[in-house]
Formats: structure tokens, C-alpha cells, sequence
């Protein structure tokens, strides 16, 4: 793809966005001219760019929206949940194409039809817009169509024909011949004509002042076959074509013909994925580029003492200067490291500015009354988090309106509100986000997923038994337990919640849920602000030592051998008055003991789920921040290890996942 | 070229396009009395039949093609007839 295409695609997705938050907002504050001024600014610049490139029927639906956006702007028509529906069409469908665009450099082949046909609905709303502002059309502008059918009305196939007939009028562009338009060979093809005229618009200069290039043509045809047949001819100009329905002998009754509205109106998220362009302040590339700066000064002092060596400078002397110059060059390199980090921070609103559209179209299409609210979209955290949060926050919030929120009868009688309440939040919580769905609807029924559960084999009958409801309401989130029965063509598409799970795990996340049978239900992510870095606390077991993700540790502790106590096959310590089971990490990695089982033990508190647990290991070492590498090939499926990192001596660290390696 | 002079007739054959809008006017500005011969014609573009129209030059019908026979022809009659500007 060349540059300019990719500019392209970058800022149409910007410009898409823009227009879609703005016209949300004009749906909920008709009143408030800057979200129409918004929406209009975003929809010219975007009509502009696509100017650049042979993307015409995308042009021509924007060139409609920017219209119909231009008369609501100026009041000739009037904002409705149709002129709001199909403004989002439009964009809804200028977005598809541009991730077409994006990995194909063009429009795909049933572009055309579909920009005629999106310019053809927003121009009758425009039309619908203009007829309301203006009750009545205009004498002349149906007094053509009187004058055609006095033309034709001597024609015997006219008269067979009265059941219907279709009127046009086709006022080409003056300029129409340099796009290679030919007006009559486009009449040519108007299938079963039965009357035709053709005028001069402007009246014609002396023979020596026509320019042969400018068409001067105004075009009017009555023809009897179908309307969608007539409108297929006229599909590359319906800016400049007008085709009306006349019903043979009353002129009065001509109607223009909406859109068939297309049920199809999932948002897309192609080339979310695909995305690879990051937009960054320019502040934090200034900032990198003061510490490159600085850097260069470090070397310089480098060379400088090198060149000293040389010499003979005193040894002594020596050593401090490249202590000195190692601590400078120490704090740079972190410096830099942090603003490299930002620069690949990045908002929550970049993918939460997506929502509010998905949940709308979600909703209409249930029928359901959604009150949607977003909060801390300033929140920020690496790019790969946030763009991996797109999907699964998605799924999350279709099932709250398929699944979560109830019908409004019964939400009045439950004394709720009408509209169903769904929050989707972010905030910061130390070195993690927190990102949840929180609805006030249905709530979760233990016993139905208990049961549910059983039915699907999720887990052992007898342990679903003993769950406490918190726990079987996890259950939602276990590998089977989504079935074809329960996924929607809306929430589901073949993802089922222990996607959710596994895709926010990828990410270094984990997910929780909290509900309350007829209260309600939060579905709660919990992610690293970077997967980038990960602090690890590395631990020696049998000689190797290994990492843990210190995010999973909540203290450690020396555990003397009096207060271990075996129970049944395990072992079992009690801190600070709570018992806790206590596992040995040589077990679960299957080496065998060298450690003498006298001396006591050196155990990590960890959490996994909610309960704690301590994990014995042979000796503690250092803390460090790590870049970790998944693990990839032949490796990835290693249960129990998350990823490996490469230490500063050139040997292999493999950071292991404690929750997984306990089962 | 679809369209050439052979003595005071401008033929205009076959399918006319729109290069053959230039050499047509230029020829009618310089003679408004050459006849028009549309025998052969098969299709006019747009921008050579408003030149029929706007200078109403004198017309040889054909019979080549229907829709030129049918459609735009007695336009250019009327035209010719109203006289009208």
C-alpha cells in the first residue's frame, strides 16, 4: 500500500469515528449545533480524502450524508431516528470499506451498488426532510412529468402501461463529458421508454460561443419498466437524476421511493486487528528525543574517559569516571525506557468510543431500552492491551442487552427504571486496570447455571455441588459452558465467555464476575497496564531458578517446620490465624527434594482465584522487571509456564504461572 | 472518425462519441447550411446531439439504429420547428 493510501486509511478511521460520536451525540441533544457542526466537519474532510483516490461510490454515499448533514444544518430537515440510522449506515458502511480499503487498497466489488444505494436513502430523506420544511413541491416540478405524459400519451404501448410508469429527469453536470459520462447512452439503456425530451438548460450561445465540452442538457423520460430497474441505469449519478413512481393519469400522486433499509447492521471491527499505526502526542516524541540528546552526551563522556585511559590516567581516577558514567547512562536508558512506554500508552476512548454505536445498534435490534454510560475512557494502558480489551468488551456488552437487561414490564414492576443501565467503567488500580460491564438488569441464577453446568459437564457433578454461588457463577466463564443454544447471532457469533477469559488472559488479565439474582450483573477485567514489562520475582527450586509474576504474590514469609501441618496428602499452615493450604513448588514442577523438610520453608503467599495459598520454594532471589516473551512453536502449549525472559548473563528465566501449575 | 464532410454533408456514422463534438461544430460554424446525415448513425453522444441542437442544422433521418430513429430524431425535428432558443 502506498503512503498516501495508508495516510488515507488512518485518518478516514479517525474521521469515521469522529462522525459516529458526533451523530450518537446529535441523537441524544438535537438542540446542540456543535455535534452537527462536528458531524458535518467530519463527514466533508472525509468526502475530501476520499476525492484523492478512485473510490467513487464511496464519495458519492458521503457526498449524500455531507448533504443531508448541510440541510439539517441549515433546517430543511428535520433529525429523526431515520435520518439518525441512516447517517450511521453510511458511516457504518464507509468504515467497512475502509478496512477493505486497508487490506485490499480497494472498495470491494459490490461497492457500487451499495454507495448508490446508501446515497439514494440519505437523498430521500433529504427529499422527505425538504417536502416537511416545504409542504408543497413546486408546480413546475411535477409539471414536466404532466407535459411528458401529454407527449406520450398518443403511444399505444403507453396506454397498455397504465398500471404504473416511472418518471426521470436527468440534469447531467455541465462538466459530465470530462468524466466520461454520455448521458444518451445512458437513456439508451433505460429499458422500455415511452416518452422522452431533452432541453437546453441554460439557453444556447451564438453558434461561435458553444463550447461542445459543456453539456447543456436537461433529459426527461417517462419509462414503464420497473422502478429498481430505471434506478440501475442512473446508478453512478444519482446526484443528478431524480425518478419518481407516477401512477398513470394522477400526477398528484407521485411519490419518491425510499430505501429498502438494510437489516444488516453489524458494527465492524475489520481492521481493528489489522491496525498497526500508532498516533502519538508529539510531546513524547520530543521527550524521546531530549533523552536520545542526553544520551549522546553520556557517550561523549565515555570517549572522553576512554581517550584518558590511553593516557595513562590514574586507575583510580579511571574507576570513579566510569562509575559515574554508568550510573548517568543507567538512568537514561531507564528514562528512555519509561518513554518508549508511553508512547505506547495509550487512551481507553479509542476503543471506547466504538461502544456506544455497537450497544445502540445491539438494542435496536433486540428491541431493548438501553441507558449506556462510559466512564474513565482517559484511562491509559499499552496499546496491546487496549486494542486486545476491543473484542472481548464487546462480546461483554452484547450479552448485557441480550442477556443482561429485561423487558420493560418487568423492570417496572421490579421498581427499575425503564431503560436498562449498563456502565462500562475503567480506572487504575496501582500497576493494573480494572475495566467492567456493570448492568442493572436480570442478574445471573446460580441454580439454572449450576444446572446448566451438570447438563454441559463443566465440571464434576459433586464439585458444582460444593460450590458456593459466587464460584458457580464463574462457572460462565469455564471452556463449554457457552452452547449453540444460548449464543445469539448478536452476543454470541461463536464466541463464548471462556473466550472473554482466554483472550484477557493473553493478555496477562483475568476476569471475574459478580451478579445478584434480579440486581444485576458486573463483569470485571483486571489487566497490567503493560504487558510489555513484567515485574517477576525470580525463586530457587532444586538448583534452577525460576520467575514468578510478582503481581501474584502478596507477601512472603518463613514458615518454621513446627507449623506445618500434613493434612490428609497435603500440608496446611496457618498465618496470621487463617489456614492456609501450602504447596511445594518441586512438586509441581516434579523434581525431587533436596531441601531438608526439618529446617522449615520459605513460602510465597499467593493468590490464585480467591483463595491464598503458600507455595514453598527453596530460596528467594532478586526482583526484576522483564521484558517476557510468550511462549511460541512447539513450546506454547507448556502448561504452567507463561513465557521465558533472557537475564542480563545470557541464561533463559521461565516465569511460571502458579494458578495454572496448582490447577 | 464516426464523423467526416464529404462535400457540404457532415456524415455522422456508426457510434458517434464524443471527440467527434469538436470537428462537428467546427464545421457547422463555418457553413450553417451543411446537411446532417444520420443514414448511419448508429448512436450520438450526448455532447454531438446538443450541438444538433443548439444549431438545428438541416437532417438526413436513418433508419440504422431505433432509439436514434425513434428517441432523439424528432427531438431535433421539434427543435428545428419551435425554433425554440
Amino acid at each position: 500500500m502506498d503512503d498516501l493510501l495508508r495516510h488515507f486509511t488512518v485518518e478516514a478511521r479517525e474521521l469515521v469515528q469522529q462522525a459516529t460520536d458526533d451523530i450518537l451525540a446529535l441523537e441524544r441533544e438535537p438542540a446542540i449545533a456543535a455535534h452537527l457542526d462536528g458531524a458535518f466537519r467530519a463527514v466533508h474532510t472525509l468526502k475530501g480524502s476520499v476525492g484523492l483516490f478512485d473510490f467513487a461510490p464511496m464519495g458519492l454515499a458521503l457526498h449524500a450524508a455531507e448533504d443531508l448533514l448541510g440541510a439539517l444544518k441549515g433546517a430543511e430537515a428535520r433529525i429523526d431516528s431515520d435520518v439518525i440510522d441512516i447517517l450511521l449506515e453510511c458511516i457504518g458502511q464507509a468504515e467497512r470499506w475502509v478496512g477493505a480499503i486497508e487490506q485490499t487498497g480497494q472498495l470491494p466489488p459490490d461497492a457500487g451498488e451499495e454507495g448508490y444505494r446508501l446515497a439514494r436513502a440519505l437523498r430521500s430523506q433529504l427529499d422527505e426532510g425538504a417536502a416537511q420544511a416545504a409542504p408543497m413541491i413546486p408546480e413546475a416540478d411535477v409539471g414536466w412529468i404532466d407535459d411528458l405524459l401529454a407527449a406520450g400519451s398518443d403511444r399505444a404501448d403507453l396506454k397498455a402501461h397504465s398500471a404504473g410508469l416511472v418518471a426521470i429527469r436527468y440534469t447531467p453536470r455541465a462538466d459530465c463529458f470530462f468524466a466520461g459520462d454520455d448521458p444518451l447512452a445512458l437513456l439508451r439503456s433505460v429499458p422500455d421508454l415511452v416518452a422522452v425530451r431533452t432541453t437546453n438548460r441554460e439557453p444556447w450561445p451564438p453558434a461561435a460561443e458553444i463550447d461542445p465540452f459543456s453539456c447543456n442538457l436537461r433529459i426527461e423520460a417517462l419509462s414503464c419498466a420497473e422502478f429498481d430497474a430505471v434506478k440501475t441505469v442512473f446508478r453512478f449519478v444519482p446526484d443528478q437524476v431524480t425518478i419518481h413512481e407516477v401512477a398513470w393519469r394522477d400526477t398528484a400522486g407521485t411519490h419518491e421511493v425510499g430505501s429498502d433499509g438494510s437489516p444488516s447492521r453489524e458494527t465492524s471491527a475489520v481492521g481493528a486487528a489489522a491496525s498497526r499505526m500508532l498516533r502519538i502526542d508529539a510531546a513524547r516524541i520530543d521527550r524521546l528525543a531530549d533523552l536520545v540528546g542526553e544520551m549522546v552526551v553520556a557517550k561523549n563522556s565515555l570517549a572522553h574517559l576512554a581517550a584518558l585511559s590511553d593516557e595513562g590516567m590514574d586507575r583510580k581516577d579511571l574507576v570513579q569516571g566510569i562509575q559515574a558514567s554508568q550510573a548517568a547512562i543507567d538512568r537514561l536508558v531507564a528514562d528512555m525506557h519509561r518513554a518508549v512506554m508511553d508512547v505506547r500508552m495509550m487512551p481507553m476512548r479509542d476503543i471506547f468510543r466504538r461502544f456506544p454505536r455497537a450497544v445502540r445498534d445491539t438494542a435496536g435490534q433486540l428491541g431493548k431500552l438501553i441507558d449506556f454510560s462510559m466512564e474513565g475512557e482517559d484511562v491509559e494502558a499499552d496499546k496491546s492491551v487496549v486494542e486486545g480489551l476491543f473484542e472481548p468488551l464487546l462480546h461483554v456488552l452484547r450479552n448485557a442487552v441480550a442477556h443482561g437487561a429485561e423487558p420493560e414490564n418487568i423492570r417496572l414492576e421490579a421498581g427499575k427504571s425503564t431503560g436498562t443501565r449498563i456502565v462500562l467503567r475503567a480506572r487504575r488500580d496501582g500497576d493494573r486496570i480494572i475495566v467492567e460491564v456493570s448492568d442493572d438488569g436480570r442478574g445471573i441464577d446460580p441454580a439454572s447455571i449450576r444446572r446448566a453446568a451438570q447438563e454441559r459437564g463443566v465440571a464434576p457433578g459433586d464439585r458444582i455441588e460444593r460450590m458456593s454461588d459466587a464460584e458457580a457463577i464463574e462457572l460462565i466463564f469455564a471452556p463449554g459452558f457457552s452452547t449453540a443454544s444460548e449464543i445469539t447471532d448478536l452476543s454470541g457469533r461463536g464466541v463464548g465467555m471462556d473466550a472473554v477469559r482466554s483472550a484477557i488472559e493473553r493478555l496477562g488479565g483475568q476476569v471475574g464476575v459478580q451478579s445478584l439474582l434480579g440486581r444485576g450483573t458486573t463483569i470485571r477485567f483486571s489487566l497490567p497496564l503493560t504487558i510489555v514489562m513484567t515485574k517477576v520475582m525470580a525463586v530457587r527450586v532444586g538448583g534452577e531458578t525460576y520467575g514468578i509474576p510478582i503481581d501474584g504474590v502478596l507477601e512472603t514469609a518463613f514458615v518454621a517446620a513446627s507449623r506445618i501441618l500434613p493434612i490428609q496428602e497435603g500440608e496446611a499452615f496457618v498465618l496470621r490465624d487463617r489456614t492456609l493450604p501450602l504447596v511445594r513448588l518441586v512438586d509441581l514442577l516434579g523434581i525431587s527434594r533436596v531441601s531438608d523438610p526439618g529446617r522449615g520453608a520459605k513460602v510465597l503467599i499467593m493468590s490464585a482465584g480467591d483463595e491464598r495459598v503458600g507455595v514453598a520454594v527453596d530460596g528467594f532471589a532478586e526482583r526484576m522487571d522483564v521484558l517476557m516473551r510468550p511462549m511460541a512453536g512447539i513450546l506454547a502449549g507448556m502448561p504452567g509456564v507463561m513465557g521465558t525472559t533472557l537475564l542480563g548473563d545470557g541464561s533463559v528465566l521461565m516465569i511460571l504461572d502458579i494458578p495454572e501449575l496448582i490447577g | 472518425m464516426s464523423a467526416r464532410l464529404d462535400g457540404n454533408i457532415i456524415l455522422l456514422e456508426g457510434q458517434c462519441r464524443v471527440e467527434d463534438a469538436e470537428p462537428l461544430l467546427g464545421w457547422l460554424q463555418a457553413d450553417s447550411s451543411r446537411v446532417v446525415d444520420l443514414t448511419d448513425a448508429e448512436h450520438l453522444h450526448a455532447a454531438v446531439f446538443q450541438i444538433l441542437m443548439a444549431l438545428r442544422p438541416p437532417i438526413r433521418e436513418g433508419e440504422k439504429d431505433a432509439f436514434v430513429q425513434d428517441w432523439l430524431i424528432p427531438i431535433l425535428r421539434v427543435a428545428k420547428s419551435s425554433d425554440a432558443g
